[in-house]
């Protein structure tokens, strides 16, 4: 076999070489093409030898990352794309509710009666699966819709590399990555955005601890809990002329305290588990560029918006069915949802909470936009509470809080229930969409399991402490 | 239903812990292959003798296995007893301890490639990691990390590795301790071992790769500087330090300046990369054009002072300090400045 | 437990896309993409195929190897988007899948989209690409931008440095579009002839050592025609060289007389 012989001498040739020029190969080979291409451009690049009387790029990033104008103008953005959000989505949430679930729904109902659908099969069509999935649309949709087209304009104009740049110093100190900022204010849309989001860390140990810690960023879906909540139980412990603002001041409160795990989970996890994961950093800010505003809309509506909430839809399906069935699946006399929320009921006193709210968490799993409709559904039914709701397993909201309130309360909840409900919201397991997600980008089955039960152990540990200390206290 | 919650949280304990319970197994499962280590060190120890051509004996044996001297003699009467050395005055390897040997260092020296390219575990602890590992890994496991690495011909440290033959190339290296004033030199290779010496040498900022310039000698201390900086250690610390003459297209710079002594504003010529920036950092420097001879002009700073806008071959891009410190130039003309 | 593997590491898996061999025989043309990152390489591909993938002004966003087609003077193309790298050399899985491909896939025209605002930095990719392929085209992208920055870039004398043919270009606005596909089609179809610039200012220890290692290598296999590449690839140590030369690979690849331009089945890259 005389090629046998003779590619092996290629390779044992190639062999020596590479002892004889060392270590530098690599170097070395970079910087002969580096000359090359220096001679190269030299001879076919010119550049206008007149120093430009302003470089708009330059005024540009001054002002954005100057010590005195940086965080103002970040913080005004931000904050600006966040009222947007909220307040533009109000209109169009409520108009598909009162379509998809005042409207549709109970003519659903009536064309299954109409075609003698056993109750069975509507209950867990309609109510169950339809419902849930109505409701996750009606909230989820119209947010989305408004919050990541503008976002992408941001990007597409390249203001936020510099976001990145300015807040790199501090995630630097706890180990993780300036891009970080971003996938973290993408996940206040949507957890699972957020974490495919973080493909723009290129750096492995940064972008699992981004990854990782974005579940701690409040999504959408649990806003309008932690408002709900905030109004019922905080607010009215304030004089009534101070409830807006004392109960707007515990949602946000909530929300750093989001902001401020995620940086000490970051900082715990580049010094423990993800120690020895590869690093590096570097931190291209292009040049800016007028945004196409259409193209952009539009490609952030597929990319994101349409992405995400049909995820969600496919995962919410399902959670509906179960929903429905342990409210009227019977053993011995008791829904199934009785007879666990009897159960765990201890342990939720334990910690602050209650049955109900641990089973609508385990159930609601899907999305967190059905969390509070489950939690109203489950105390109607545990605490017989007639004349509200559609009746066992039909998810339900009410349209004034004070009515809202009253069932609560009629379910035994206290202000310690309020504040432990809006601790747990905040830490605990990402929903399906996000964990399924971080399966997907991170491909291994130990990142997903560290990213799902690491926040949840963390809101266990807070809920039970906070309602210990109450206990001994009150 | 406490029974759930309690199994509950044992998994999430688990699940937390699973790395530090993984490498406690392994370690446990070495002390059961004790013995293992120790005939694998002893040849490791006896084959550097051999390549240093200093006599490896069973005191020396001892001495670097940290164990009795009759511990070291019966561990010198096993290898013989495997055919793996001849003893005498001076232990010899046979050709077999000699593969064996090799097999060993050259899973030692792919793994501190790997720590040193692919993770972020500081200098001080790879040769600690190491050590561990080489009784570790199959030969299996040692090649697909070899070709997952490139098939690296040296460790971070200078040190050739075997190739899976055994062949290693000739070195002419000579100690820092032997050259004179006023020489200079490249450092090709720090000794790791032993480990106090070596994190001191650390300590100093020395790596392989950089500059070095005599500046005085005498049997107390040898002053020189390395890549501009004034370092001062004992001839005994630079005996651990090896170097070669320069290649030469190599000229010795003055004192180094790095990126980040340069002014917003200002404009500069990168002349090279720290050796101490390696792996996948490295790699991403040069391709953004990191190499000597290219402009890098810092532009503007972020809030905080870190990182700070550097323009390189066009484009604008943020590093940080720290990398900045790892970067050499020569100062070039000043930008007027601008509002 | 075995924390050596980088199975767990979370790079892009760009893997899953390419593992399957690529089915030419639909094709009269096979094209490969490459270029830096945020070049608007995705767009230049958007537009020569009609759809649409997300662009963003980040880099690293095309994250997965797209492939799309198109007809253009009655022949068909099949192109493939690469993942946008800087470079070729590293054993980062995106420069490995970009590399190969341009390398064991042979595409019959290998596009090369640059930044007309980084070009040098940009001109780094070229020149590797240049050494793995004669059959190239260059795209200088987001020349309106160039424009507006004061830089002008004289498109015959890049195109005479590099041998290959240049085409200013501003995808965003389908500017430059239809000389490119003239370029491609006269590559693919060998009307033009490219004549690539090799890299020529290595250092005296390394050009000995590609010129020995190269030598041998055209011994043994004289059709070869980037030998250079070879041994430069061999000279890294990269296995999946290493392993093409030993298993004939390589020889079979480049045959003489190999007429047949559509191989049947990509080999396993």
């Amino acid at each position: 076999m005389n090629d046998k012989k003779n590619t092996n001498e290629i390779l044992k040739l190639a062999d020596e070489l590479r002892w004889e020029i060392g270590n530098d190969f690599h170097d070395a080979l970079a910087e002969s093409i580096h000359a090359d291409a220096a001679q190269i451009a030299a001879v076919a690049v010119s550049y206008d030898d007149k120093k430009p009387q302003f470089d708009m790029d330059r005024t540009i990033d001054r002002i954005v990352t100057s010590p005195w104008l940086g965080f103002p103008i970040m913080f005004l953005l931000l904050a600006g794309v966040f009222w947007v959000t909220i307040e533009g989505s109000n209109i169009p949430s409520g108009y598909l509710a009162s379509i998809l679930v005042d409207t549709v729904h109970p003519a659903l109902k009536a064309f299954a009666d109409s075609i003698n659908t056993p109750f069975w099969l509507s209950g867990v069509l309609i109510d169950g699966a339809y419902l849930a999935m109505a409701w996750v649309i009606a909230v989820m949709l119209p947010p989305m819709a408004i919050f990541f087209p503008i976002f992408s304009l941001l990007e597409d104009f390249g203001y936020l590399p510099r976001v990145a740049f300015n807040m790199d110093n501090l995630y630097r100190r706890v180990g993780a990555h300036g891009k970080q900022a971003l996938t973290m204010s993408m996940g206040f849309g949507c957890n699972a955005a957020g974490v495919v989001a973080a493909r723009i860390i290129d750096s492995p140990r940064e972008r699992l601890i981004a990854i990782i810690t974005n579940n701690f960023s409040l999504c959408n879906g649990r806003w309008p809990t932690q408002i709900l909540i905030a109004t019922i139980f905080i607010g009215a412990t304030a004089p009534a002329h101070l409830a807006g603002i004392v109960s707007a001041g515990a949602v946000v409160g909530v929300a750093v305290l989001g902001i401020f795990s995620s940086l000490v989970v970051s900082w715990f996890l580049s010094r423990t588990v993800l120690k020895g994961e590869a690093s590096a950093f570097s931190l291209e800010l292009p040049p800016y560029r007028p945004p196409r505003i259409l193209q952009t809309l539009y490609t952030s509506l597929i990319d994101r918006t349409l992405f995400v909430l049909w995820r969600a839809i496919v995962f919410a399906f399902p959670a509906g069915i179960v929903i429905w069935l342990v409210a009227n699946i019977h053993i011995g006399g008791a829904a199934v949802a009785e007879i666990f929320i009897d159960w765990t009921n201890p342990f939720g006193i334990l910690i602050g909470l209650n049955g109900v709210i641990l089973l609508a968490y385990i159930i609601a799993i899907p999305a967190n936009e059905i969390v509070i409709p489950t939690v109203l559904m489950l105390t109607v039914l545990v605490s017989s509470i007639s004349g509200v709701g559609g009746g066992s397993g039909v998810m339900f909201e009410l349209d004034s809080i004070e009515a809202t309130s009253s069932i609560l309360h009629a379910g035994g909840w206290t202000l310690l229930t309020g504040i432990c409900l809006m601790l747990f919201s905040l830490l605990h397991n990402p929903c399906s969409t996000t964990i399924y997600t971080i399966y997907k980008e991170t491909g291994s089955v130990k990142w997903t399991l560290i990213s799902t039960f690491l926040p949840i152990a963390m809101g266990l540990v807070v809920c039970f402490t906070v309602a210990q200390l109450w206990y001994l206290l009150a | 239903m406490e029974l759930i919650l309690i199994a509950i949280v044992i998994v999430l304990l688990l699940v937390i812990l699973y790395p530090k319970i993984g490498s406690l197994a392994a370690r446990k499962s070495m002390n059961a292959s004790n013995e293992r280590i120790y005939v694998e060190d002893a040849l490791k120890h006896i084959y550097d003798c051999e390549y240093k051509n200093i006599n490896g004996t069973v005191q020396s044996i001892a001495g670097n296995l940290n164990i009795s001297y009759d511990r070291a003699a019966k561990l010198a009467e096993r290898l013989e007893s495997l055919g793996m050395i001849i003893t005498g005055d001076v232990l010899r390897l046979t050709a077999e301890g000699r593969s064996y040997a090799l097999r060993v260092i050259r899973v030692h020296r792919l793994w501190e490639r790997y720590l040193a390219d692919e993770t972020s575990i500081p200098e001080k602890e790879w040769h600690l990691n190491a050590e561990l590992k080489e009784h570790d890994i199959s030969a299996i496991e040692a090649e697909a990390l070899s070709v997952q690495l490139g098939n690296p011909v040296y460790d971070p440290h200078g040190d050739p590795i075997p190739t899976v033959n055994g062949e290693l190339p000739e070195k002419n290296w000579k100690p820092l301790s032997s050259l004179q004033s006023g020489d200079v030199a490249r450092i090709v290779h720090i000794e790791d071992e032993p480990n106090t010496v070596y994190a001191q040498l650390v300590a100093e900022g020395l790596y392989p790769g950089m500059h070095v310039k005599v500046i005085e000698t005498s049997s107390e201390r040898i002053k020189f500087e390395a890549n501009g900086e004034e370092v001062i250690i004992a001839p005994l610390f630079a005996g651990n330090i090896s170097i070669a003459p320069l290649a030469e297209f190599e000229t010795i710079p003055e004192k180094y300046k790095t990126l980040l002594e340069l002014k917003r504003g200002q404009e500069a010529e990168v002349i090279g990369l720290s050796k101490a920036c390696r792996g996948t950092q490295r790699r991403r420097l040069m391709d953004l054009g990191v190499v000597p001879g290219s402009k890098i002009s810092n532009e503007f700073i972020s809030t905080w002072g870190d990182p700070i806008a550097y323009k390189i071959c066009g484009a604008t891009i943020g590093l940080r300090r720290k990398q900045a410190k790892q970067i050499f130039i020569k100062p070039g003309k000043t930008e007027s400045a601008k509002a | 437990m075995n924390d050596k593997g980088c199975e767990t590491c979370p790079v892009y898996k760009p893997g899953n896309l390419i593992r399957h061999g690529i089915n030419m025989t639909d094709f009269d043309f096979v094209i490969a993409l490459a270029g830096n990152p945020n070049t608007g390489k995705s767009t230049v591909f958007n537009n020569l195929t009609g759809l649409r993938q997300h662009t963003g002004n980040w880099p690293g966003k095309t994250v997965s190897r797209a492939e799309g087609a198109f007809s253009f003077n009655e022949k068909k193309f099949k192109i493939v988007d690469l993942p946008g790298t800087y470079s070729l050399l590293s054993t980062s899985q995106d420069e490995e899948i970009a590399r190969d491909f341009i390398l064991f896939g042979r595409p019959d025209v290998t596009v090369v989209v640059v930044d007309a605002t980084r070009l040098e930095r940009n001109l780094n990719l070229v020149l590797q690409v240049l050494e793995i392929t004669e059959k190239a085209v260059l795209c200088v992208n987001l020349i309106d931008e160039a424009e507006r920055n004061k830089i002008t870039i004289d498109d015959r004398s890049l195109s005479r440095e590099l041998g290959i043919p240049v085409v200013l270009a501003a995808a965003r606005q389908k500017k430059g579009m239809p000389e490119l596909l003239n370029y491609i089609h006269a590559v693919a179809s060998g009307n033009y002839k490219c004549k690539p610039h090799r890299i020529s200012s290595e250092t005296r220890e390394l050009k000995s050592a590609v010129e020995k290692l190269s030598t041998r290598i055209l011994k043994q296999l004289p059709h070869l025609p980037n030998a250079r590449w070879v041994a430069l690839r061999l000279l890294d140590g990269d296995q999946r060289m290493i392993d093409a030369v030993r298993n004939g690979e390589l020889e079979e690849l480049f045959k003489p007389d190999d007429g047949n331009q559509n191989l049947m089945s990509v080999p396993n890259i």
